[in-house]
């Protein structure tokens, strides 16, 4: 498989009051189209600065940052942004939904940012609540719906674009083990009709579900099993 | 003969009367004390000569800021002669020893004399500024409205500020600070900004009103003061937006307290 | 979607809004009524100078029409040297003075117009007709009111009256044939107009062949300065007003006006903006995390911006109009008190309605709105995402 997003030797560094703290120290990583991976690690052994570096929310301190061999990193930011409208999704931790939309509103967000014609923007992301299971949810806030309804809401928004690739980041964090279990179930859906997942979690059955596991630590990969 | 000559040379030797002139006129007609001037009731016609005596400062008079007349002061009897104003005069002024007396001097000259009324100084200053009532009347309206714009004003950002609050609220409240503790803290902060905020509103009232008076002092030649602030003034300003101030902080904060920890951090 | 979004996050914190529309509202409403009295005063009195198509006024030596009790001598050549000038279609010679008509509760005083009816230029006749002969004249509803009296009635009216001797002088009497609205009067001023020649004469010595001002029409209006030049070197012992001069100095005296209606509106500008530069700051303060989000989903920085301008812009529309409704109830009840200003005629307003003005006022505020709000628009969009999302987490 070709690398579809991939880092050589990135690092990132960032001041936190007098501490200069090294969150990634060196990491060479590929993410193959379609590919399914999982980050795993303690608490602050930078798998999320890992995840921002990948999804080009955050600029690399050293290294490369490549999406289909482009340095992502020397994108201006209008066309950074729209690298990550069009072919990254995000899911975070808290969901981060828009609380003033609706469920298909904030699903609608992205593809308005794209242009989308309104009629397609609707039908589109009704399309994609019935995918995640809550189609008949679309007219609720974020505050009607559950954690796990929430978070479903954020994958279909991530999806809005058809990404190439959806970063996650803690997506199971929040939710109860049954909820988690129910994300999981979509998650390898997502991956089996074709798009291609970073997962960063301390769930192990989320990172058991992965194709490949990357553990790290300090900053850097200590090892990369595909379990294969 | 010898009348006629006596009266040639008195008239040759008797000293023209004076006048006074106001600041104003003397400027704009390059005129200085010692001066002869020729002064006539009719363009072109002849008229007395007489002599600069003095000239007068401009009063701190209301009346007088937008009034472009000059004024001149003659002797009664030399300006009824030059109008041929005969016997006559437009009013009198009487001083009196107390107001017991002022009272006595009215009844007696209303009673007395036919066909001239007698007022006291206080009324007739009273109906002669009609127009400064009005701008008065004006003055306070624009002032009530700019005090309840002020106000919402105040309230809007006093509560804006202390929502901004909202996390630090929810996170002392989680630690185990009382809701009391925690809204006294808040409305302490809020009566802070308002007592700062009010001695720098009341620093910059004074210097506008510096800067109003020596504006229009010289637009209008005047030594009038436009604008005053008064110790009744200062208080009531200060009275209002702490009060305001308290108020809006108060039920801000009271809004925070009762709110769940946990909804004001946002789950 | 951005509007609706807009529309969503104001709805979010209703009673913030609700404030900020009503701050907003009261700041409009100050700067759309000092727009009206900085334009109104002069516009509503340029209006009433040339109701009746008089273009020049002459007035005694170094005084304004009616200003003192001073008059031209020689008035009747005067008038007849300017209606020899070719440019001259109309001229009116207008006396003033006093008219006093004994009745059984006392003596009425009202103003006296004397005029030649039919060039006048000082009133409107509401009904019957103008004074043709000497002894005829019309009067307004105060003066019928105050004397008790209907048009048809004849009145016993003098022109001088010695209050010591309790004695009238001049006296005729006269039949009313008409009422009427006295333009340049200020409400509530009983008057009549007669015959030039009648007042003339009802005065005595003093008023013989004298006039206090002459109101000149020209047939166009690109020749009043070059009209009024000529005549003025004509007529020097006169002082010659075109409109525009009579609006200077008037614009002198009342200048007080316009300079408060600059500073008053120059202030509610800048406190509309502090409260939308507030309202915005604390709003996008609180949105950081969204606004991260919203850049990590693929939201550009100018579209983040257009948000946050729309938001204050929805703001600052609804505070604009309903300022708007404020802003002319504030000034209809301004304009009353400044009409009871002695001596102002009537018809003056000091507020006046202008589309322009609104225009204006409202297109300021815009402005300043969206200026109040793209700075911490622009600074919540170049918010680094990561940094913004992290803080977020630890918060």
């Amino acid at each position: 498989m070709s690398a579809l997003l991939a880092t050589e030797r990135v690092h990132r560094e960032y001041r936190v009051g007098e501490e200069r703290v090294r969150a990634v120290r060196g990491i060479t990583l590929e993410v193959a189209s379609g590919e399914h991976v999982a980050l795993v690690g303690p608490s602050g052994c930078g798998k999320s600065s890992l995840l921002n570096l990948l999804g080009g929310i955050d600029h690399p301190t050293a290294g490369r940052v490549l999406f289909r061999g482009a340095d992502v990193a020397l994108m201006r930011d209008r066309a950074l942004t729209r690298f990550r409208l069009l072919h990254i999704g995000f899911v975070f931790q808290r969901f981060y939904l828009m609380p003033a939309l609706t469920a298909a509103e904030n699903i609608a967000l992205p593809m308005a940012e794209a242009g989308m014609p309104a009629r397609e923007r609707r039908a589109r992301a009704m399309e994609l609540l019935r995918y995640v299971g809550l189609d008949g949810r679309a007219r609720h806030r974020p505050s009607q719906l559950s954690g796990g309804e929430q978070q479903r809401v954020a994958i279909a928004r991530a999806l809005a674009n058809a990404p190439d690739v959806v970063l996650a980041d803690e997506p199971t964090g929040e939710l109860d083990a049954r909820t988690g279990a129910d994300i999981i179930a979509l998650f390898q859906r997502l991956n089996a009709d074709g798009t291609a997942l970073v997962l960063v979690t301390h769930d192990e059955q989320l990172a058991r579900a992965a194709r490949r596991v990357v553990h790290m630590r300090d900053g850097v990969i200590v090892t990369s099993d595909d379990g294969r | 003969m010898t009348a006629l000559v006596l009266i040639a040379l008195l008239q040759f030797t008797t000293p023209p009367r004076t006048i006074a002139v106001d600041a104003r006129l003397a400027a704009a007609a390059g005129l200085r004390v010692g001066d002869r001037v020729v002064v006539a009731a009719q363009p072109g016609a002849a008229g007395d000569t007489v002599v600069v005596g003095a000239i007068l400062a401009r009063r701190a008079d209301p009346s007088e800021v937008t009034r472009n007349a000059y004024d001149v002061r003659m002797h009664l009897d030399q300006l009824q002669s030059l109008i041929r104003y005969g016997d006559r005069v437009d009013r009198f002024a009487v001083a009196t020893r107390d107001s017991s007396a002022t009272r006595v001097a009215l009844r007696a000259i209303n009673d007395a004399a036919f066909g001239f009324q007698a007022w006291p100084s206080r009324e007739i200053a009273a109906q002669t500024s009609e127009t400064f009532r009005v701008v008065s009347r004006f003055h306070r309206a624009i002032g009530v409205i700019t005090i309840v714009a002020s106000a919402i004003f105040l309230l809007c950002i006093l509560l804006l500020k202390v929502e901004e609050r909202r996390r630090d609220v929810a996170a002392l409240r989680l630690i185990g600070l009382s809701r009391s503790t925690v809204l006294r803290s808040v409305v302490l902060e809020a009566a802070v900004v308002s007592v700062l905020g009010s001695a720098l509103g009341v620093l910059i009232g004074w210097g506008a009103s510096g800067l109003v008076n020596a504006y229009y002092q010289a637009f209008y030649d005047t030594p009038l003061r436009f604008s005053i602030i008064t110790t009744g003034i200062v208080l009531f300003a200060v009275t209002l937006s702490l009060v305001l101030g308290l108020a809006a902080g108060a039920l801000a904060a009271l809004r925070l307290v009762r709110t769940p920890p946990l909804t004001l951090l946002g789950r | 979607m951005r509007f609706t979004l807009a529309l969503a996050t104001l709805g979010r914190h209703r009673g913030r809004t609700v404030l900020a529309i009503l701050g907003v509202a009261v700041a409009s409403a100050m700067l759309l009524d000092m727009v009206m009295l900085s334009s109104g005063l002069r516009a509503s009195f340029r209006d009433l100078l040339l109701s009746r198509g008089f273009q020049l006024r002459l007035s005694p030596k170094g005084t304004l029409p009616f200003d003192t009790d001073a008059t031209i001598g020689g008035a009747a050549a005067m008038v007849s040297t300017l209606r020899a000038l070719p440019d001259v279609v109309a001229v009116s010679p207008v006396l003033g003075g006093q008219l006093h008509i004994p009745r059984e509760h006392g003596v009425i005083t009202g103003f006296a117009l004397g005029v030649e009816p039919r060039v006048q230029g000082d009133y409107e006749l509401l009904s019957g007709h103008d004074p043709r002969r000497p002894d005829e004249m019309v009067a307004n509803d105060d003066l019928l009111r105050a004397a008790g009296a209907r048009p048809g009635d004849t009145l016993t009216a003098a022109a001088g009256y010695d209050a010591q001797l309790r004695a009238l002088a001049g006296t005729r009497r006269l039949v009313i044939t008409g009422r009427a609205r006295f333009l340049y009067l200020s409400a509530g001023q009983p008057a009549a107009a007669l015959p030039l020649s009648t007042l003339q004469n009802m005065r005595g010595a003093d008023a013989t062949d004298a006039v206090s001002l002459i109101m000149v029409r020209l047939r166009d209006d690109a020749i009043v300065e070059a009209a009024r030049r000529r005549i003025q070197s004509a007529l020097p012992r006169v002082e010659v007003n075109s409109t525009s001069e009579a609006m200077a100095r008037v614009d002198q005296r009342l200048s007080y006006f316009r300079q408060l209606s600059f500073i008053l509106g120059a202030v509610s500008l800048v406190v509309g903006f502090l409260l939308v530069t507030t309202l915005v700051t604390v709003s996008v303060n609180e949105r950081l995390g969204e606004i991260a989000v919203m850049r990590a989903i693929g939201v550009s920085r100018v579209h983040v911006v257009e948000q946050v301008v729309l938001e204050s812009g929805a703001i600052v529309l609804g505070g604009a109009v309903l300022g708007l409704a404020l802003g002319l109830v504030t000034a209809r009840y301004l304009n009353s008190i400044l009409s009871s200003f002695p001596g102002l005629p009537a018809a003056i307003d000091f507020f006046l309605f202008q589309p322009r003005a609104v225009w204006a006022a409202l297109g300021l505020l815009a402005l300043c709105g969206v200026a109040a709000s793209v700075y911490p628009a622009w600074r919540a969009a170049v918010h680094p995402v990561a940094g913004a999302l992290r803080e977020e987490a630890v918060a």
